[in-house]
């Protein structure tokens, strides 16, 4: 009892006050000491604040009955409510817009999201450093091919009178040949092949960085206690990539619905229409080129929100599984 | 550390400056007298203002304009024309009947009407011709804009049939010709009797048979078109089978609004052609070309037959008298008793030969009044002549008057009558209706030779009550609510045509009523809508 009364005494309020204990203060040494580190991101801050949240006052246009030259905010601005929002819903092919958009993007991250993981995977696993390096340039070169000059490709090879058309009729195929760029089952599959053919390299670097950060002592131990190197993949890579992939995973599901429209619109004919047109390519054609930017921005703006749901979704899904999450 | 704060700020410096200078950069200098037009032109049309006709409009009316132009790509790219700091007005705006509204109701450009004081020629043109004032008038009754009237009657129907008639003597000679059809050499000429069947004939032994003798049997193309296009479509082909035809699948018919894709004929044609192009008779390139890529490959000759609205700008000039004009082709399955034949139709095509949204005066005008006096000078026929063809003094027309009409100067040197008027005629704002073409103005002889294959070989077989739809004056509800169906219905359209002809088989009854079944809500839409204008249009053109 004596003992602790002892400390009671020692420790006096005031004393408490003036050492600069709370976090604010703390804080605020730190700044003075290690402030001038946060200069570093003010590049990104500053590039972050104009590309992307000034532009978000334009979300306004949404509400309004909009044509460039009005104030978005002001005494001429005509406020409609949710015109065009009810405008963009009552389209009758809203809904096929939006099954195209949905199983475009879908399937592209079904086949494009796993593939560069498996690549990394094995090029890690590729015991030559020579061989090694040569694949991955292989791998990635294609990423720096425009896109005007990969549809011109595709066109040159699927398009009728194309090489693969060419090939068919001569094999004995169909007599007509194959008119992929006409054919309305032919675009998802031209489209997702493509792309993921041109990034699939590209997109396995990030998984290579991460796999070279792996602790070469968790592969000896994994050998010493008879691993396959197939084993040794699964139980030491793999997890040690698991965050990257998850990370990766949530910020794809975030641009789950966004494809872009270049492509689409460069790859669009009259014969595919069926399924090449997405809701990104009605906002291009009817919002920008036919001048309707309010209805353009609605239909925008709703393809952002579903985003942003799918990617609170996915993060919630993975912390809810394995604990890893963004926010 | 001071290093790393200096580059920053440099670096911030740099951007906000050149952000500013872009900002800037947008504004045109406005200073000196006179005005200032935004015009739309390539780079190969001459420079406005070297122009003889303006130099002539210039002097006449004393009133100074300069030209300033942007390439249709730069204007395309423009998403606020009408807010170019320091013009006065834009030429070839190219604005559609949305955008005059939009842009007149928010008092951006002026209301033409309320000047009409200034503008004796426009008034005239208003007061008598009522369907141009109905198809030039906004939702709001004003006038946004200033119009181009060229009527010579040719835009109704922009296909002809030509069919290469030196393959087609090949096959007399080498007694290739289809069975059941006789045609001797003398038959190969403008105006050649087919029916579809017979055509079909032809075409199967265009494609089968190494045509123009290069020893290879896959590059001859039988037909060509380009679907979708103004001209040189495949609406003809598909009118063949007793409906008027047009790209826009609509048309009028007894003063109703139709859609002719709701007909079972059009369905009949549908299959038709899904045959021709199982057969490789029509190329998957007539459904993915455009009007550039069929040009360049007429030129070397290797089409049997194709679509166009004349020949000479498809074949080169030694390839012309290769081939001839075949007149509509005869419906097989509708016999006329009389004669024993297949009968023959072609549609009616919805090209308007008023089209609005020429020029436009920017409210920010100080002297609108002198402006658009300036642009009523265009409505007289000398200098919509001028206007249209290239200036006088530049050659377009021959020096002296002949009783009292312009006469068109067919000889340009080495240059091609297309290409000296690409260069030479600014086009836009102009007034050339039949009466001045009576008086006035002599048409171009190529123009007067359309005029006759037209009224020879196609004019003749114009279905019957068919009429074109003409500019309609909608409100802005239709407005609105047509330019959401409208679009997607044509998309659908479109899809469901080109996928039926090209994906190698040949579409069911069932798949066609289900498209239309689909689309029901739509079709209705936009025929009661077009038809409540088209009523409202009668009523304004009739009773005054």
């Amino acid at each position: 009892m004596a003992e602790k009364a002892l400390v009671d005494e020692s420790f006096s309020p005031e004393q408490f006050e003036e050492k600069p204990h709370s976090k604010w203060e703390e804080w605020k040494a730190n700044f003075k000491r290690r402030g001038w580190i946060l200069l570093f991101i003010l590049p990104a801050l500053i590039y972050v604040i104009i590309f992307c949240y000034i532009p978000m006052y334009g979300i306004l246009v949404a509400f309004q009955n909009y044509m460039p030259g009005d104030q978005i905010i002001g005494a001429s601005t005509q406020w409609i409510g949710f015109n065009n929002f009810l405008t963009f819903f009552s389209n009758p092919n809203f809904w096929e817009y939006f099954t195209n958009t949905f199983l475009l993007c879908i399937l592209g991250f079904i086949v494009g999201f796993p593939l560069p993981i498996i690549v990394a995977l094995l090029l890690n696993s590729v015991r030559s450093h020579k061989v090694k390096k040569g694949l991955q340039i292989l791998f990635y070169a294609p990423h720096f091919i425009s896109l005007v000059v990969l549809v011109g490709m595709l066109r040159l090879l699927f398009d009728s009178g194309g090489l693969i058309d060419q090939l068919s009729i001569r094999l004995g195929g169909d007599a007509n040949g194959l008119k992929l760029f006409l054919s309305p089952e032919a675009f998802r599959p031209l489209f997702i092949f493509s792309g993921n053919w041109q990034d699939f390299g590209w997109s396995a670097i990030i998984y290579l960085a991460a796999l070279s950060g792996v602790d070469p002592s968790l592969h000896e131990a994994a050998k010493i206690d008879g691993a396959s190197r197939f084993r040794r993949i699964f139980s030491v890579d793999l997890p040690a990539i698991a965050p990257t992939i998850v990370m990766l995973m949530i910020l794809s599901v975030g641009n789950l619905m966004s494809c872009g429209y270049e492509k689409v619109l460069l790859m669009q004919t009259p014969g595919n229409l069926a399924t090449s047109e997405i809701l990104s390519t009605y906002v291009y054609t009817f919002g920008l080129i036919g001048g309707q930017y309010g209805v353009g921005t609605a239909a925008g703006l709703f393809n952002s929100v579903i985003n942003v749901g799918l990617l609170v979704i996915a993060n919630f899904t993975s912390k809810k599984i394995s604990g890893n999450g963004m926010f | 550390m001071k290093k790393l704060i200096i580059g920053i700020s440099v670096a911030l410096v740099w951007l906000v400056a050149s952000a500013a200078f872009a900002v800037l950069g947008t504004n045109q200098n406005t200073s000196g007298d006179g005005f200032v037009v935004l015009t739309v032109k390539e780079d190969s049309v001459k420079d406005y203002n070297t122009m003889p006709v303006f130099k002539d409009l210039a002097n006449e009316t004393g009133i100074d304009v300069k030209w300033i132009y942007n390439t249709s790509a730069q204007y395309s790219n423009n998403t606020d024309p009408v807010g170019i700091k320091g013009i006065d007005a834009i030429y070839h705006s190219g604005f559609s009947n949305l955008k005059l509204y939009d842009y007149g109701r928010r008092g951006r450009i002026v209301a033409i009407d309320q000047y009409l004081s200034s503008m004796p020629n426009f008034k005239k043109i208003l007061d008598e011709r009522k369907d141009i004032l109905e198809a030039l008038k906004s939702p709001d009754g004003h006038i946004y804009s200033l119009p181009r009237v060229e009527e010579m009657g040719l835009k109704a129907y922009p296909n002809i049939l030509y069919l290469n008639k030196k393959w087609v003597k090949k096959l007399i000679d080498e007694n290739k010709l289809p069975a059941g059809l006789t045609l001797t050499e003398a038959d190969l000429k403008d105006g050649l009797d087919l029916s579809r069947n017979e055509f079909k004939g032809i075409l199967q032994q265009f494609y089968a048979n190494d045509m123009d003798g290069d020893g290879s049997t896959s590059n001859e193309v039988p037909l060509s078109f380009v679907t979708g296009n103004w001209q040189g479509n495949e609406a003809d082909l598909i009118a063949s089978f007793g409906l008027p035809e047009n790209r826009e699948h609509k048309t009028i018919i007894e003063d109703k609004v139709t859609f002719t894709f709701t007909d079972e004929k059009w369905f009949n044609a549908v299959r038709e052609l899904a045959t021709w192009f199982n057969s490789k008779l029509i190329k998957a390139t007539s459904y993915t070309q455009g009007d550039n890529d069929f040009l360049a490959k007429g030129q070397d000759g290797r089409y049997g037959s194709f679509y166009w609205w004349e020949k000479n700008t498809v074949l080169s000039k030694e390839l012309r008298d290769d081939y001839v004009i075949v007149l509509p082709l005869r419906n097989d399955d509708d016999i006329d008793p009389e004669t024993g034949k297949g009968r023959r139709y072609v549609g009616v095509s919805n090209e308007q030969e008023i089209e609005k949204g020429e020029c436009v005066i920017l409210e920010t005008c100080q002297d609108k009044e002198g402006l658009l006096s300036y642009f009523d000078k265009f409505f007289e026929p000398i200098y919509s002549a001028q206007l249209n063809y290239g200036s006088i003094k530049s050659g377009a027309f021959l020096p002296e008057k002949v009783n009292g009409k312009l006469i068109p100067n067919d000889d340009h040197g080495n240059q091609s009558a297309d290409d000296f008027r690409m260069k030479n005629a600014p086009y836009g704002v102009v007034y050339l209706t039949e009466k001045v073409w009576e008086e006035s103005v002599e048409m171009e002889s190529r123009a007067k030779q359309r005029l006759e294959d037209l009224k020879n070989y196609v004019k003749p077989y114009s279905y019957e009550n068919a009429k074109a739809i003409p500019n309609l004056n909608y409100t802005q509800d239709e407005l609105v609510t047509l330019n959401v169906y409208e679009s997607s219905l044509s998309n659908n359209v479109k899809s469901w045509y080109v996928t039926s002809v090209t994906n190698g088989g040949i579409p069911s009854k069932e798949s066609w009523q289900n498209f239309l079944n689909t689309n029901k809500g739509s079709i209705e839409k936009v025929l009661e809508i077009n038809q409540a204008a088209y009523d409202r249009y009668l009523a304004a053109t009739q009773d005054k």
